[in-house]
């Protein structure tokens, strides 16, 4: 699966938003890293805002390369970790990882059940790798 | 392994595919590329299967469709085995070989441990040991397409079982008090971690 056939199927869009936002993304996804390393609250809290972290690292790629996601269709967070290798070469072994975690915030979001120490562990550690690759990828601020 | 005590490989690949979505009909090739394994030989046994009621079989057109039978009268003990053996646990232990020396305790609970499991249900498993969520996720990814299910894993250390047995955890006792399927441990490792190994659940 390419960038252009993604966007053939409809689950990204054009969009040039220019250097400003790419670097935005990744300031924001600084500052939530730098959250989910907070332990006076909920492992919960912490491990979302590690995932956010991550995510906003995949929509900076894709805004690098011209694109964000289709926020029209259902699932787009899966599609921003799926472009990944395309706008950051992240291998897939890594991937499968960010996708794990992905569909691991949507059962804590409807289950109620809590967040394990691996788990949370798991999601800080791929946010930092990715955050650091994305930089030296992107750019600094 | 004990399915291969009760049934031939063929048998045994196809009733776990077909017994265990039993939402759903295959065509035969379907079921050949499933299973691994070809669709000359596979006629036989899916017409053996379905005459003796195991099986449905529906001809639309010039195709023919299999699926499982639920009102076959043991269609839920044959599910159950398929479940426990070749069809889901033996997948899982396999794919946590390499992982075995560090987990205390790996089961199955949820819809898929209770048999309740509709089409799109996960196969929930807890681990109990000292490793990292993502060395999991990689070891039991490949296990996700041969089952046909996505693989929802929760990791503890022992320590943090514990805990939060200690604590009153819901999620921990919803699963200590429901329906398992053991993959590494048994009831006895379960009830010692836990901490009470009369009744096994805190």
């Amino acid at each position: 699966m390419s960038l252009e056939n993604l966007l053939a199927i409809q689950r990204l869009v054009r969009h040039e938003a220019g250097r400003a936002v790419v670097l935005k993304l990744l300031t924001a996804a600084e500052r939530n890293l730098a959250d989910a390393r907070v332990t006076a609250i909920s492992a919960e809290n912490r491990f979302d805002a590690a995932y956010k972290a991550i995510l906003q690292c995949a929509m900076a790629a894709l805004s690098a390369k011209g694109y964000r996601t289709s926020t029209s269709q259902p699932g787009h967070h899966q599609t921003a970790i799926q472009s990944l290798p395309m706008t950051l070469a992240v291998d897939s072994a890594t991937v499968i990882v960010l996708d794990a975690l992905r569909k691991q915030r949507n059962l804590t979001d409807y289950t109620g059940d809590g967040v394990s120490d691996a788990l949370l562990a798991e999601c800080i550690a791929q946010a930092e790798s990715l955050l650091r690759h994305a930089r030296a990828t992107l750019g600094e601020p | 392994m004990l399915a291969s005590l009760l049934f031939g490989d063929y048998r045994q690949k196809v009733l776990a595919r077909l017994l265990l979505h039993p939402e759903q009909r295959y065509h035969v090739r379907e079921i050949a590329r499933l299973t691994g394994t070809s669709a000359g030989t596979l006629h036989k046994e899916l017409a053996r299967l379905a005459q003796a009621g195991v099986l449905t079989r529906e001809e639309i057109g010039n195709q023919v469709r299999y699926g499982a039978n639920r009102q076959c009268p043991i269609y839920s003990e044959l599910a159950g085995i398929l479940r426990k053996t070749a069809g889901l646990a033996d997948v899982l232990k396999d794919a946590l070989s390499t992982l075995r020396e560090r987990l205390t305790l790996a089961l199955v609970f949820g819809s898929v441990a209770r048999g309740d499991e509709g089409p799109d249900s996960d196969v929930d498993v807890l681990l109990v040991g000292e490793i990292g969520f993502a060395e999991v996720v990689r070891a039991l990814h490949e296990a996700q397409s041969n089952i046909g299910r996505e693989i929802n894993p929760v990791v503890l250390s022992a320590a943090e079982f514990q805990n939060k047995v200690a604590g009153g955890d819901a999620f921990l006792a919803e699963v200590l008090g429901g329906e398992k399927i053991f993959l590494i441990g048994n009831e006895n490792e379960l009830g010692k971690l836990a901490g009470d190994p009369a009744s096994g659940s805190a």
